[in-house]
């Protein structure tokens, strides 16, 4: 018997993990404790067997439960290897000054979260359980918006400082002609992947506004029930219109240079 | 429940929420965007990082042990520290008048009120949204008052009263119970109610 999650949506109705992981759960618990911990070391997700992060959090905790503190030990140092792993990715040293630091700061404040599930104190881990990588990126946006560094934000919200400049006209040509010169292309899955891999390597106040373009809001309306982008990120329509002309700028070179590579 | 009554729910907790939604498009993000405002900035990064995570790839990446070991021991300090050392009580800059007067803003006597100050109601009892009306109005997140309400129950420091018998901790009782038995008026009792999980 699955042990149900118990944290509650707005209308007041429990969580509750995908069906492929309650499969995942229900298959492992059939295992026997060594094999599963065996199954669970796999780190590549490319591996046959590799075993999803829901499934190691959901056993963690009820490692924990049953005081089997030799098992929850051995799971939680696979589950933070799986993280640095991640973090890596997301946070590689090329990226940001001090990503060391940062990444193992937010392993140990992921430990801490941890520790307070296990003293009853928030279910917060019921997220991880439901979708760890997605639920593992919010912390870590989360946790990064008060430790990572303030450089990555190039402009203060509210702040045009260095959008009020009058765009050039070659920066307002690369994006027109990346923007309009085949719209069908943002429909290719294989195109949209390499782009999206490409906001990556934007300014933070780029990246957020190709990334609600890409979402499909809209920079500017007159109608002021519309929510745009401009209303999101509280400014001037004429700067989300600059900062998406520089970034498209910057895209089609990095979309360029990897083609030639 | 209205966007005041999220406005306390921390950072963390939205995120997480959005994070969990079966799709990530326009509309579920405006629909957080409308209902946490004051999360904007957090909630499109996070949009935008969901978007560009799943382009990442993270197989070739070697670890290390140092890291691993140092979360650990980080976990192990937590988990064994005293709660009062990770709480802080959000009641304790309320004097008599202000917490009279929050009594009044929550519509509960003040009896009730101590009992929860004093964590003489089992925390998992309490319901959810009560937990955040009270944060909303102490002006603390909805985590750190639950933290506070699940630490262990104790008697409040900044207290001083004369007794002839030795003070002793006071057994917790269920929220249930609590209400119908703080002096509560039927009126209040039925909002309180309506609030269960």
């Amino acid at each position: 018997m699955l042990e149900p999650l118990k944290q509650k949506k707005k209308d007041g109705t429990s969580y509750e993990r995908p069906p492929e992981i309650e499969a995942w759960l229900k298959k492992l618990e059939t295992v026997e404790v060594a094999e599963r911990l065996r199954q669970f070391a796999t780190l590549s997700r490319k591996s046959i067997g590799y075993v999803p992060s829901e499934a190691l959090v959901y056993f963690l905790r009820r490692a924990w439960a049953d005081r089997m503190e030799g098992d929850f030990e051995k799971i939680f140092r696979i589950l933070m290897k799986r993280i640095e792993q991640s973090l890596c990715s997301a946070i590689s040293d090329s990226r940001m000054a001090g990503a060391r630091g940062i990444r193992e700061e937010i392993m140990n404040r992921f430990a801490e979260r941890i520790a307070k599930d296990c003293k009853g104190r928030t279910g917060l881990l019921d997220f991880y359980e439901i979708r760890f990588d997605k639920a593992f990126a919010a912390f870590r946006t989360s946790t990064l918006r008060q430790i990572g560094p303030t450089v990555v934000d190039t402009v203060p919200l509210g702040s045009d400082e260095d959008d009020g400049l009058e765009i050039s006209a070659e920066v307002e040509a690369a994006a027109s002609d990346f923007l309009g010169g085949d719209p069908e292309k943002l429909d290719d899955p294989a195109f949209r992947l390499e782009l999206t891999a490409a906001i990556d390597c934007l300014p933070d106040d780029q990246k957020q506004v190709i990334g609600l373009l890409l979402q499909g809001f809209q920079i500017d309306s007159k109608d002021k029930n519309i929510m745009t982008i401009a209303r999101i990120l509280q400014c001037d329509e004429r700067t989300v219109r600059n900062r998406r002309d520089r970034a498209c700028k910057a895209l089609k070179a990095i979309l360029q240079e990897e083609n030639a590579q | 429940m209205t966007a005041e009554q999220h406005s306390r729910l921390s950072e963390e907790e939205v995120l997480l929420a959005f994070s969990v939604e079966p799709t990530h498009d326009r509309k579920t993000l405006e629909q957080y965007l409308i209902e946490y405002p004051e999360h904007a900035k957090a909630l499109v990064t996070c949009s935008i990082e969901l978007m560009v995570d799943a382009t990442r790839n993270d197989d070739a990446v070697v670890t290390s042990e140092d890291a691993t070991d140092r979360a650990w021991q980080r976990f192990q300090t937590v988990v064994g520290q005293p709660d009062d050392v990770l709480v802080t009580n959000p009641f304790s800059t309320l004097n008599p008048t202000a917490f009279r007067s929050l009594a009044k803003k929550l519509d509960i006597t003040n009896l009730l009120l101590i009992r929860l100050r004093d964590r003489a109601i089992v925390a998992a009892t309490i319901p959810r949204r009560f937990v955040q009306r009270l944060a909303t109005e102490l002006g603390a997140t909805a985590e750190a008052v639950m933290d506070y309400l699940q630490s262990p129950p104790a008697m409040v420091s900044g207290h001083s009263f004369r007794s002839t018998v030795k003070p002793a901790v006071t057994e917790q009782i269920s929220f249930t119970k609590a209400i119908e038995t703080s002096q509560l008026t039927p009126a209040q009792l039925d909002a309180l109610k309506t609030l269960q999980d």
